[in-house]
């Protein structure tokens, strides 16, 4: 068997933070054979990044400590060309970097500097391992690589700035400069993660060609399965700076050994579904079958919500935003529909625009037979008890300078709920209860808890009012996969239990498919399809359901 | 732009017409000491002339009128005669001085400009410096230090800078090294520009001295070890405090002379034992060429004429001093901060991870994006350096636009001041104006739609 | 609104302040400003030429306090209120109301009862002690007032400190022959003064118009950015010297005009701040819950928009502290009460150069504002890394 081409024995990354130490990556061994892609899974805090950044040796030296552990990398093909990049100087890692290993990272947004043209970056990375490159040879490699990676018209293109240039497009660019020089190991943090499925799945293709054609190596790290089986050969798990378990793909993947590894396997919404849905569906069918004749809570009608784009010296409008384009929606008491589609389709902004957080430009919505769409503010007062909404990002849903009591008491004083504020705290901490939270733990700041917590809080918040309607907008996209199963399980009890009515705004297929009953995709403001989950995601009719489903990553093929 | 100005000026006036009081000529009647008819004559002759028997809001709508190129024209007895588009700007004359304000403008403005003009590179590029340093080596001595020192320098209120200057080094108490007050002598306006010397061998003599002390400083600065370094700047510290004391016109006692010798010493020793390598040499170069020509200066013989150049520098030395220690102690601050940003931003470990070096990674990734809020700032720069211009011009006599302006306030020249307004205006609008251009320069993402 | 069981802010508020005051800059600029404070407090108790206690023929009297004007009275009555609302420990409102209510009774009631003797001789305790007509007295440490010119000396003028053997002046005496020390001491009151109100008032203006601008947008925003604009464009300088000359420098004058001057700096910082939270998600769920605009504005945006505005404060209260002493410096000032750029005003005259009028008030001067500065530079660290934090 040949060399690897890396191999990793024992590395332990320490990092000092103030006068503590934090045991970043403890004891982590693998190895990847050229041309394989190794995936190194985990989730938020497991050491996965540090990892990578330990093999660039990019972490800061002054806080940095390696107190055991290897990293030997075939430099080149011959025997006695492995080198030990723990030990290699910085100089000699500035050869390496860049040129036998690349790295490229998570947020496309920021990664490119902005005052330079993507091709003056691509060229510089060429023209630092080649110095006696010339100018001219540098940009037609250049303007090749772009063409490698996809980009339409490279010979344009190479003399834009990246803020011209979409998400998608960036990565696209960080690839073709992570390329340049060929390197035989690529590392990948987190590189789809932050770009919507579609684009995901043509990064995650273009990866694999390239990956063929040019016989490189691929450290992929990612929190998401369905990604692993769709390009990794080898698999390793991490929790709190450990491997717990490794192993080819497909033996992991249909065989855990771990416990941790099959909590995070079961977490998944596609594994969920298989264990926990049918009961639950078979319950809700029940139920819908008496409430046959339940009449639809929300009614949308023709909702356009266009912002305008002011231009010139006297803002005046030119062109409108399109957000809500002519959507006509209605949704049954009782029900979860999800609302799905890419970023910026509008989604969260009809989501909003139902609570009169966005104001609408023409159309008419009604809730429960009242049209809510033409009343003033004031007038809509009454109805902001039955109607809530949850935010996605639980890090800036709650006011930090408030204890969790306040914030869950003042609604209800405001809506006069309660007698006195000794009842509403009553109130408040049993609806604590009801998201599975300790209810002492009002009297807490938001500082005090984790994300999940905080989000329990969010939802603890929107029922307070006991609202009969409530918009979930991407509530599980900030979470990691075993927290997200927590909050999905007590959205579909507290539906049960409060008959509430949810619309479940997600980019997540998998989620959708567990928690929603129908399913409404938006493309471009508009509705493209809607129907039942299982119909719609088993046999979709429209063209642009079809890219979406199809380009999901999926655990079970 | 127009409305902003148009606004500045009237909220100016508003504040001279509504003070108790009001618009008048007071100042100038009162100072004559004359009878009461008479002063009462004086007063309405003044008034009518300057149109101050007039209700304000019409006084600021005359005002308006005159100041713009194009209005309405009036003849001799006050009454609209015509409109004319090329009346031409007239803004007015000024109760003080008697002489057109334009005129007078015309004299102050350019000098208020000069020092403004000469200050700006230096505040920033002292800031770069400075914050960059600070910035790439964080948390060490120099961050730590200069932090402390820059935070006091800007504390230091520009009075008391001015004040103790002047006082010690312009004074004949101390070391009259500086002159007291004014931009040039006015002898100097007959010298030749250049300076020149009598001895044809003088300059060559000079020259050699400076290249001489120049040579040996750095060579100092750069291949000694630090130790060795430190101390040899601390010996010459203290025999340059023990000459300087020895030399004050005043008498010297024991207390004044160790006091100064142990300051230089100090600041000496600081400069030795730094380890930000290229500002130390170059400090020490220019230290080396200063002492050369010291040197030379004492040995010379022969005549020396000064020439007006070097006499304007020489003038303006405690001036621009004064003027730029509190803007580059801002500027250092926010250059740092920016810098820092930077270093840890994501496009900057994209850098490291192409293998860039962090040199490079600093001088052409970072240092591109860091300048942006610098300049951004230097927008805001221009209105307080103005503000700034008032104090310095006062405290070293120089006649300038602030001055002027503290003048025309005092004595409620109406012309004067709304006329000032009106410059420092326009001076801070073209201000933001000429930053705006040179931040859509530096930042690609900028376009003007 | 609803009352709350247990404080608000108290996790937040509580531990900026450790991180401010961990420092050592910090505490040093907070040691200097509480002594600067403490000095101003009870200046005249400590540089005063009428004695605490004499007795003479026709026995004991106290002329220091016969001679307490209601400023005096007042000052002392609200440190004392603070000292004691400290170790009450109860929440901020009623922090607040208590402070004001005893502000108003106080001001009531000293300007009602206390009235010192209009016409003041302070030459007449030294000539009873030269004629021997005093049995015995208390000095205060500082025997001089700030306005005592010292005439029973004939005219002195400017001395360097501990001239003359007669009488002690530690830093000297000024141009109208009163003694230095008592002066500054006595112009620490004004220092602060000018620097808390006159920053206040900014703060005041600046909070509202910030936060209406940041919140409405729209109409409000524009006419309110090209407020603050007009304002920016004039050098401050120009715009305090203007409005002096014209109304005239009484000290509570300065104060509001310092006030009306500096406000574009807060607004700004308010409406960028507004702007942001506007789009925060706890902001939209409380617009979503119904919650009434006041609660909004100010009980979710404002204690979490006002970091930047209190950091800008601090640096606020010095500037105010230099732009007074600037005015005065340039002949604008205040005339007859006695302020540290007044006598930095008089250090250079006739191309002499007095050096203890340039060090003490100067010093002073650089002390105090280099004191608010360290703390200002404290409380921008302590906040930022804050807000970063995440769980």
């Amino acid at each position: 068997m040949a060399e690897p081409l890396i191999q990793v024995d024992q590395l332990r990354t320490y990092l000092r933070s103030g006068d503590k130490t934090v045991k970043a990556v403890d004891d982590v061994s693998f190895t990847i054979q050229r041309g394989e892609t190794y995936c190194l899974v985990g989730e938020s805090g497991s050491g996965k990044s540090i990892t990578a950044l330990s093999i660039m040796r990019l972490l800061p030296k002054d806080i940095t400590s390696h107190p055991s552990g290897a990293i030997t990398f075939q430099k080149n093909a011959e025997p006695g060309g492995a080198i030990e990049l723990l030990e290699t100087d910085q100089e000699d890692m500035r050869t390496i970097r860049g040129s036998r290993i690349a790295m490229i990272f998570q947020e496309p947004m920021n990664s490119l500097n902005p005052v330079y043209t993507i091709g003056e970056q691509i060229m510089e990375a060429l023209q630092i391992h080649w110095p006696d490159m010339s100018d001219e040879q540098a940009r037609q490699k250049t303007i090749a690589a772009l063409a490698d990676v996809q980009i339409p018209n490279p010979e344009q293109r190479v003399d834009e700035y990246p803020h011209r240039l979409s998400g998608g497009q960036r990565q696209r660019v960080m690839i073709a400069m992570a390329m340049a020089c060929e390197p035989d190991l690529l590392i990948a943090d987190e590189p789809t993660t932050a770009l919507d499925v579609t684009v995901q799945a043509e990064i995650l293709r273009l990866m694999q060609e390239l990956q063929q054609r040019k016989s490189m190596s691929i450290l992929f790290i990612t929190h998401d399965f369905g990604v692993v089986a769709q390009i990794g050969h080898k698999l390793g798990v991490m929790k709190h700076g450990e491997i717990v378990e490794q192993g080819a793909v497909q033996d992991v993947l249909s065989n855990p050994q771990h416990d941790y590894t099959k909590q995070l396997l079961a977490a998944l919404p596609e594994n969920l579904k298989q264990n926990n849905r049918a009961a639950m569906l078979a319950a809700f069918r029940v139920k819908q079958k008496a409430n046959k004749e339940e009449a639809d809570l929300i009614n949308i009608e023709n909702l356009k919500v266009y912002f305008p784009i002011k231009k010139g010296v006297f803002r005046h409008t030119v062109d409108n935003v399109k957000a809500v384009d002519d959507v006509s929606l209605s949704i049954r008491q009782g029900q979860i529909l999800a609302l799905v589609g890419e970023s910026g389709c509008g989604k969260t902004t009809l989501g909003r625009a139902l609570l009169r957080l966005e104001e609408p430009t023409s159309g008419v919505f009604s809730y429960a037979g009242n049209v809510l769409s033409s009343l003033s503010q004031k007038q809509i007062l009454p109805y902001r008890r039955d109607l809530q909404f949850i935010f996605q990002d639980p890090m800036s849903s709650l006011n930090p300078r408030l204890n969790i009591a306040t914030t869950l008491i003042e609604p209800m004083a405001v809506h006069g709920i309660g007698k006195n504020k000794d009842e509403r705290i009553a109130l408040a901490q049993d609806v604590m209860q009801q998201v599975q939270l300790d209810p002492e733990y009002i009297w807490r700041y938001p500082h005090e808890f984790s994300g999940g917590q905080r989000q329990r809080i969010g939802i603890a918040r929107s029922l307070v009012l006991n609202p009969k309607f409530i918009v979930c907008d991407e509530v599980t996209s900030a979470l990691d996969v075993s927290v997200q199963a927590e909050i999905l399980d007590i959205l579909l009890k507290l539906r049960a239990d409060r008959e509430l009515t949810l619309l479940f705004i997600t980019h997540n297929i998998s989620v959708v498919e567990y928690i929603s009953d129908e399913i409404a995709v938006m493309y471009k403001g508009k509705i493209v399809e809607r129907g039942d989950t299982d119909q719609v995601t088993s046999s979709p009719q429209h063209e642009y359901t079809q890219k979406l489903l199809s380009a999901v990553p999926r655990l079970h093929h | 732009m127009i409305p902003t100005l148009l606004g500045i000026t009237l909220v100016v006036f508003t504040v001279m017409a509504a003070s108790p009081g009001g618009l008048s000529v007071q100042n100038l009647v009162d100072t004559q000491g004359l009878e009461p008819e008479a002063r009462k004559a004086l007063e309405d002759y003044y008034n009518k002339r300057y149109g101050l028997d007039q209700p304000a809001p019409v006084q600021y709508l005359k005002w308006l009128n005159n100041i713009s190129p194009a209005g309405f024209t009036f003849d001799e007895s006050d009454e609209i005669d015509g409109f004319s588009l090329v009346k031409g700007s007239d803004l007015g004359t000024s109760f003080i001085y008697g002489r057109p304000v334009t005129e007078l403008l015309k004299e102050r403005v350019p000098i208020t400009l000069l020092l403004n003009l000469i200050s700006i590179p230096i505040i920033y590029l002292i800031a770069i410096t400075v914050g960059v340093r600070a910035a790439t080596k964080r948390g060490e001595t120099f961050d730590v230090g200069s932090g402390f020192i820059m935070l006091g320098l800007w504390s230091v209120p520009t009075m008391l800078a001015g004040v103790l200057l002047m006082g010690y080094f312009s004074n004949d108490q101390y070391w009259h090294y500086f002159p007291t007050s004014g931009l040039s002598y006015r002898e100097a306006h007959d010298m030749p520009f250049m300076p020149h010397w009598s001895n044809g061998f003088e300059p060559i003599k000079l020259l050699f001295s400076i290249l001489l002390g120049a040579f040996l400083f750095i060579m100092f600065s750069a291949k000694a070890n630090r130790r060795v370094r430190a101390t040899g700047m601390a010996v010459l510290g203290l025999v340059l405090g023990a000459w300087l004391a020895s030399n004050m016109a005043g008498e010297s006692g024991w207390v004044t002379i160790t006091l100064i010798a142990l300051f230089l010493t100090g600041i000496f020793y600081v400069l030795g034992d730094m380890e930000y390598d290229s500002f130390r040499t170059l400090t020490m170069g220019l230290l080396g060429m200063f002492l050369g020509a010291l040197v030379a200066g004492l040995t010379l013989e022969g005549e020396f004429v000064r020439g007006f150049m070097l006499d304007r520098i020489w003038h303006l030395v405690l001036p621009i001093i004064c003027f730029t220690y509190g803007g580059f102690a801002f500027l250092s601050k926010l250059s740092r901060t920016s810098v820092l940003e930077n270093l840890l931003s994501d496009y900057a470990r994209t850098a490291r991870a192409k293998g860039v070096s962090e040199k490079d990674v600093l001088w052409r990734h970072v240092f591109r994006n860091s300048l942006l809020p610098l300049i951004t700032v230097s927008a805001a720069l221009l209105p307080s350096l103005l503000g700034g211009s008032v104090i310095v011009e006062s405290i070293f006599s120089i006649d300038g636009m602030g001055k002027l302006g503290v003048e025309a306030v005092k004595l409620k020249d109406r012309e004067l001041v709304l006329s000032i307004t009106l410059i420092s205006g326009i001076l801070t609008l073209i201000g933001y104006l000429i930053a705006d251009i040179f931040y859509a320069l530096a930042d690609p993402r900028i376009s003007y739609d | 609104m609803t009352e709350l069981t247990t404080k608000t802010n108290s996790g937040y508020a509580k531990s900026v302040l450790k991180n401010t005051f961990s420092q050592i800059s910090a505490r040093i600029g907070f040691y200097w400003i509480a002594a600067v404070a403490l000095l101003a407090i009870f200046a005249p108790f400590i540089a005063n030429s009428h004695p605490y206690l004499m007795k003479t023929t026709d026995g004991i009297s106290s002329p220091l306090l016969q001679h307490l004007i209601p400023a005096d009275v007042i000052i002392i009555v609200i440190f004392i209120t603070v000292i004691v609302l400290y170790f009450l420990k109860k929440n901020l409102a009623f922090n607040v109301l208590a402070l004001l209510t005893v502000l108003v009774v106080s001001t009531i009631l000293s300007f009602a009862l206390i009235k010192p003797p209009q016409l003041v001789v302070y030459e007449k305790y030294r000539e009873m002690e030269r004629n021997n007509q005093l049995e015995w007295v208390v000095n205060a440490p500082i025997p001089y007032s700030a306005k005592d010119y010292l005439r029973d000396y004939g005219e002195t003028g400017m001395e360097q400190p501990l001239a003359d053997d007669k009488r002690n002046h530690w830093f000297g005496t000024e141009q109208s022959g009163a003694d230095v020390l008592s002066r500054m001491i006595h112009a620490c009151r004004i220092a602060l003064g000018i620097g808390f109100v006159a920053t206040g008032i900014a703060m005041l203006i600046g909070v509202i118009l910030g936060g209406l601008m940041g919140y409405f947008s729209g109409i409000v925003d524009m006419l309110g950015m090209r407020l603050v604009e007009i304002f920016e464009a004039i050098p401050t300088l120009f715009l305090l010297l203007t409005f002096v000359a014209f109304f005239g420098s009484s000290l509570y004058l300065m104060m509001v005009i310092i006030g009306l001057t500096t406000w574009p700096g807060y607004a700004r910082f308010v409406r960028a701040e507004y702007l942001k939270l506007r789009r925060m998600d706890y902001v939209q769920s409380a617009i979503a819950c119904g919650l009434p605009l006041r609660s909004i504005l100010f009980r979710h945006m404002l204690p979490n928009g006002i970091a930047p505005v209190l950091v800008a404060a601090s640096f606020g209260v010095a500037s105010a502290i230099l732009f007074e002493a600037t005015l005065s410096f340039l002949g604008l000032g205040l005339v007859d009460n006695p302020s540290w750029g007044q006598m930095l005003n008089q250090a250079v005259q006739s191309a002499s150069f007095y050096w203890w009028m340039a060090f003490f008030p100067g010093g002073a001067i650089f002390f105090t504002v280099f004191a608010y500065n360290l703390m200002g530079e404290s409380l921008r660290d302590a906040i930022d890394p804050y807000l970063k934090k995440k769980t």
